[in-house]
């Protein structure tokens, strides 16, 4: 394997800040989705593959809300012969802010009827990563899934786009006026040498 | 005899035991597609017969009336483009604030589902029209100009020539591989937020461009949609032309070209006088507007004629630029295809399994995709070879690589549009509950229920929709053997030689992998 010492994933951001992604069968998105019966709150869902392992998260409520109660579910099997994985399972939480470093641990479960549960309540709305680690084979695991809870900001892109937008417009206006008013300025001193020349 | 004909071809088909899948062609389709495809190619070897047919524009006064105020009045291409931008930055705003979930969000749904899939499927019936309300265009042309549409003060932008090195159609090419790469690897098709991303990123790449370069080179050099559909309304029926081809000829102003004090020049460089593709044609209504003659309308033309009737010097005279975008332009469409097959993710998951790929196995899709892409240019460029080698006069490499590549254009184009039909028809049931509730406020996912409902419920029944797969497919197959019989004339005077073999056996190739992509099932995307 590529990874000798340390399988680890980041389902989190693909390529730009990725926190709230679907899919319905595309491998390592979140997916959102009904009970069979539809009377259960949306769920969200992320199926992915690491190391030796087929891994599948699931998020209840698919939008949780500040101090709300969820759960997430975890559910490992081999990808060679499906065997469910029966270890320790830690759960980690960590802001998913560039700046923040801290982290803190949920919980460490064990195995109930093939899965793992780990409950949660945040009381700030935000972004976060749920990370899971597990050893197998002396290998360790770590996966990180997106969990959002509340709104999502997504200012920040349009904040960009209107920063790049102004300082184009703003910067090409300037240099395109200096550009013009140096060229008149270089024809009107060609024109008055002509006429001194005359 | 028939009955085990229709039996291999249902063992060719690939039924999933589980999961949500639109239905492919029936083998009876498949099987009447592949007879007719062996009498059109037999009769394009053997019994061809070269007609040197000139370019000819039908005159229809009714569609040029009714046409005209879309061309020469500034104010109803303003609203237009104004309309569309509105319904766009909806799209920005609801992919960024709205739901995450696809099928619930305006973003996604409006994006890929309707527009996407039915503006490839608007070519074939208005040509390039989709360019003249662009809204990122319209945009940015509002932003850098600050005129609704009249011509632009000097200091609006820096005006520079476009570097050589971007003078071609390579970043359009690039641009339309990464899109791909973004759209089925990382999923922006099914993420609000992402799709939201890639319309603030159009809008920053078209404003960029037109404040430092001169006219609109975003639009002719480096945006994938505008280069896909010029390319693909080259076979249209519809374009826009000069009424009388005599005053064009005659005329010494070319206000087309140059504008005039009112009306900005043509953006893309064009003449309409000397016009002889309307590939770069953006159908902005630039020269219709500043023509003191009125000579310039929508006019309407044989399928595919702007190639088939081209003359030997265009015809050799193509680009290495343009022909990889050609050729990028069948990869791609096929390799779409392929990533909705049922079985692309089992293969993906065990080459990520066997490399040590994790996550969002991005690196193995990256390297099927490589593959997928490689496999149809590599065949081209051996067929080109041999070509060139079973070819009695000598021609160059390059020169008959360009020449032929157009021949794949049809193909491209007429398995894009049966492909991106299966989407519009079969997916966008629901489409008028997402207009109602556009960003998706307290809904919830689908359901099995729903879901099943409209998987069994298209808008069009199952038979028109294998039926016009078909026959796109046939035409494709055709169009292609036409133009590569046209170009193989133009090029050799012997033609009943081998040569053209090696082009036959690529087209028909490209077109049996076109079929058998359509005879499979299809995930459903949302």
């Amino acid at each position: 394997m590529i990874f000798r010492n340390s399988l680890s994933i980041t389902l989190l951001c693909g390529i730009f800040l990725f926190n709230d992604v679907f899919a319905h069968h595309v491998l390592g998105r979140p997916a959102y989705s009904l009970g069979e019966d539809s009377n259960t709150p949306p769920s969200m869902q992320i199926e992915t593959q690491i190391g030796e392992y087929y891994v599948t998260y699931m998020a209840f409520p698919a939008f949780p809300k500040p101090n709300q109660r969820g759960r997430v579910n975890l559910y490992a099997s081999r990808i060679d012969n499906g065997n469910t994985f029966n270890g320790d399972v830690i759960f980690k939480v960590k802001d998913d802010s560039w700046f923040s470093s801290k982290e803190e641990v949920l919980g460490t479960q064990k195995i109930d009827n093939g899965v793992f549960r780990q409950g949660f309540i945040f009381t700030e709305a935000g972004s976060y990563i749920i990370t899971a680690e597990f050893e197998s084979d002396g290998e360790p695991y770590i996966i990180d899934f997106p969990l959002q809870i509340g709104e999502s900001d997504s200012i920040g892109p349009l904040g960009i786009t209107v920063a790049i937008l102004i300082f184009v417009i703003v910067g090409v206006n300037i240099t395109q006026r200096r550009r013009l008013q140096r060229i008149k300025a270089q024809q009107h001193h060609s024109d008055s040498s002509g006429d001194n020349n005359v | 005899m028939f009955d085990i004909f229709l039996e291999f071809i249902n063992t060719l088909i690939y039924a999933p035991d589980e999961g949500m899948v639109h239905p492919g062609l029936p083998a009876a389709w498949v099987a009447f597609v592949f007879l007719a495809m062996f009498l059109v190619g037999v009769r394009y070897a053997f019994l061809y017969r070269q007609n040197n047919s000139e370019r000819a524009l039908f005159k229809f006064p009714f569609l040029t009336t009714l046409t005209k105020p879309f061309i020469t009045n500034p104010w109803l291409l303003v609203f237009l483009r104004l309309f569309a931008s509105v319904v766009f930055l909806t799209v920005i705003y609801a992919g960024l604030f709205g739901t995450a979930i696809p099928e619930k969000n305006i973003a996604t749904v409006l994006t890929w589902t309707i527009w996407w899939s039915g503006v490839v499927i608007s070519i074939f019936f208005v040509g390039s029209a989709w360019c003249a309300i662009c809204p990122w265009d319209a945009i940015a042309t509002w932003l850098v100009r600050q005129r609704l549409w009249k011509k632009a003060r000097e200091t609006s932008s820096l005006n520079l020539r476009v570097p050589k090195i971007l003078r071609s159609v390579w970043p359009a090419l690039l641009m339309f591989v990464g899109l791909t790469w973004l759209e089925l690897g990382v999923g922006v098709t099914v993420s609000p937020y992402a799709t939201a991303l890639m319309a603030l990123f159009m809008v920053i790449a078209a404003t960029v461009s037109l404040a430092v370069y001169e006219k609109k080179a975003f639009c002719r050099y480096f945006c994938a949609v505008g280069r896909t559909i010029g390319a693909y309304s080259s076979i249209a029926p519809i374009a826009l032309a000069p009424v009388n081809e005599k005053t064009c000829a005659d005329c010494t102003t070319l206000e087309c070209y140059h504008g005039n004090d009112e009306v900005e020049p043509c953006p893309t460089n064009l003449v309409m006088g000397r016009l002889t593709q309307n590939t770069y044609c953006t159908s902005c209504g630039a020269c219709s507007m500043s023509c003191p003659h009125e000579n310039v309308a929508w006019r309407i033309r044989g399928v595919g004629d702007e190639i088939t009737t081209a003359s030997r010097n265009t015809a050799l005279r193509g680009r290495v630029d343009e022909a990889w975008f050609l050729l990028g332009l069948v990869s791609l469409t096929i390799f779409h295809g392929i990533t909705m097959m049922p079985y692309w993710e089992g293969s993906i998951q065990k080459l990520a399994y066997n490399i040590g790929d994790s996550g969002q196995l991005l690196t193995s899709f990256s390297i099927g995709m490589i593959l997928s892409m490689a496999i149809p240019i590599v065949l081209f460029s051996v067929a080109i070879k041999l070509t060139q080698q079973l070819m009695q006069t000598k021609a160059e490499y390059n020169r008959l690589f360009s020449a032929f590549a157009l021949s794949t254009l049809p193909l491209a184009f007429s398995y894009h549009i049966a492909h991106n039909l299966t989407h519009l028809v079969r997916e966008s049931a629901g489409f008028w509950d997402v207009v109602a509730n556009p960003f998706g406020k307290d809904a919830l996912p689908l359901g099995m229920h729903e879901l099943h409902m409209r998987h069994m419920n298209p808008l069009i029944a199952d038979d028109v929709i294998f039926a016009v797969q078909a026959l796109l497919v046939l035409f494709g197959f055709w169009l292609a053997l036409k133009i590569a019989r046209q170009r193989f004339h133009q090029i050799t005077s012997d033609s009943r030689s081998l040569a053209f073999t090696p082009i036959l056996i690529f087209i028909s190739i490209i077109s049996l992998v076109d079929l058998w992509l359509l005879m499979q099932p299809m995930i459903m995307r949302m």
